[in-house]
């Protein structure tokens, strides 16, 4: 089958990848401080893990579909707290050390810009594929 | 009947390179969602795609030109730059979807080119 704007599945399931990373990103840098969670201890940051996936559709030559993109998992970052020296903090242990998160905002500023050029360029596919079907739909006039 | 009108091998190659044209730009569309999965390998149009149509259109047959159909494999030209394995360079496969699309007006405009001329010659005007 042809369909008429050719791509436009991948680039929007990717839109829908970066969104939910952006949302991650968002909820580590507003937990960037947060020393006491549900499950106690300090919240540990979240990663997103990218997986590539073809849709199995029926009558589709897996030769010549797009390959989409989904958020196979949202992990927890393994690296340890930050430790920082406050007695007075009501989470502080005997020592007055108190675990912060082990989110660092620089970090999350820098994959929110990469997340959000990667957005970008999904859109100049779906824009180009437009202009792509116009011009199909104009063949044969003068 | 009708169809004499448009067998030749030029105006069913052009067809073909049209065809080509969507896949990749499909392929890239790929690309670029995957531009961040790690272990991803970039695909685009069957290399071999371009000598075939050529040695076809050259043969004057348009059968030949026919049997010939572009598919998506993996690039295996590209290597992964980073450590996580992913072949993808952004700026690349953009600079390609824009040479894509103006290879897309071209084949368009070839088409109807050749359509209006087919249009002229029936109805005898200048």
């Amino acid at each position: 089958m042809i369909e008429i704007m050719p791509g436009v599945e991948s680039a929007a399931s990717a839109l829908q990848a970066e969104k939910t990373r952006m949302e991650v990103i968002g909820q580590n840098i507003a937990n960037a401080n947060t020393t006491r969670t549900e499950k106690g201890g300090p919240y540990q940051r979240q990663v997103v893990q990218f997986q590539t996936y073809l849709e199995g559709k029926l009558g589709v030559d897996p030769s010549d579909a797009g390959q989409k993109v989904r958020i196979s998992e949202i992990m927890s970052d393994p690296r340890p707290p930050r430790e920082i020296y406050q007695p007075g903090h009501p989470d502080a242990d005997d020592n007055g050390i108190v675990k912060y998160p082990n989110v660092r905002v620089h970090e999350e500023m820098a994959d929110l810009i990469a997340s959000s050029r990667a957005m970008e360029a999904n859109l100049a596919i779906i824009r180009t594929a437009r202009s792509m079907a116009l011009q199909t739909l104009n063949i044969g006039r003068a | 009947m009708i169809d004499g009108l448009f067998a030749s091998a030029n105006y069913e190659g052009v067809k073909k390179m049209l065809d080509a044209t969507v896949l990749r730009h499909k392929a890239i569309s790929s690309n670029i969602a995957n531009v961040e999965t790690p272990h991803y390998q970039r695909v685009d149009v069957n290399s071999s795609f371009d000598m075939e149509l050529k040695r076809a259109i050259a043969s004057n047959q348009t059968g030949n030109v026919n049997s010939i159909q572009p598919r998506i494999e993996v690039d295996q030209q590209a290597v992964a730059q980073n450590r996580d394995g992913n072949s993808v360079q952004l700026e690349k496969e953009l600079v390609s979807m824009q040479k894509n699309m103006v290879a897309h007006q071209l084949q368009t405009q070839m088409i109807t080119g050749k359509l209006s001329k087919l249009r002229k010659a029936i109805s005898g005007q200048a």
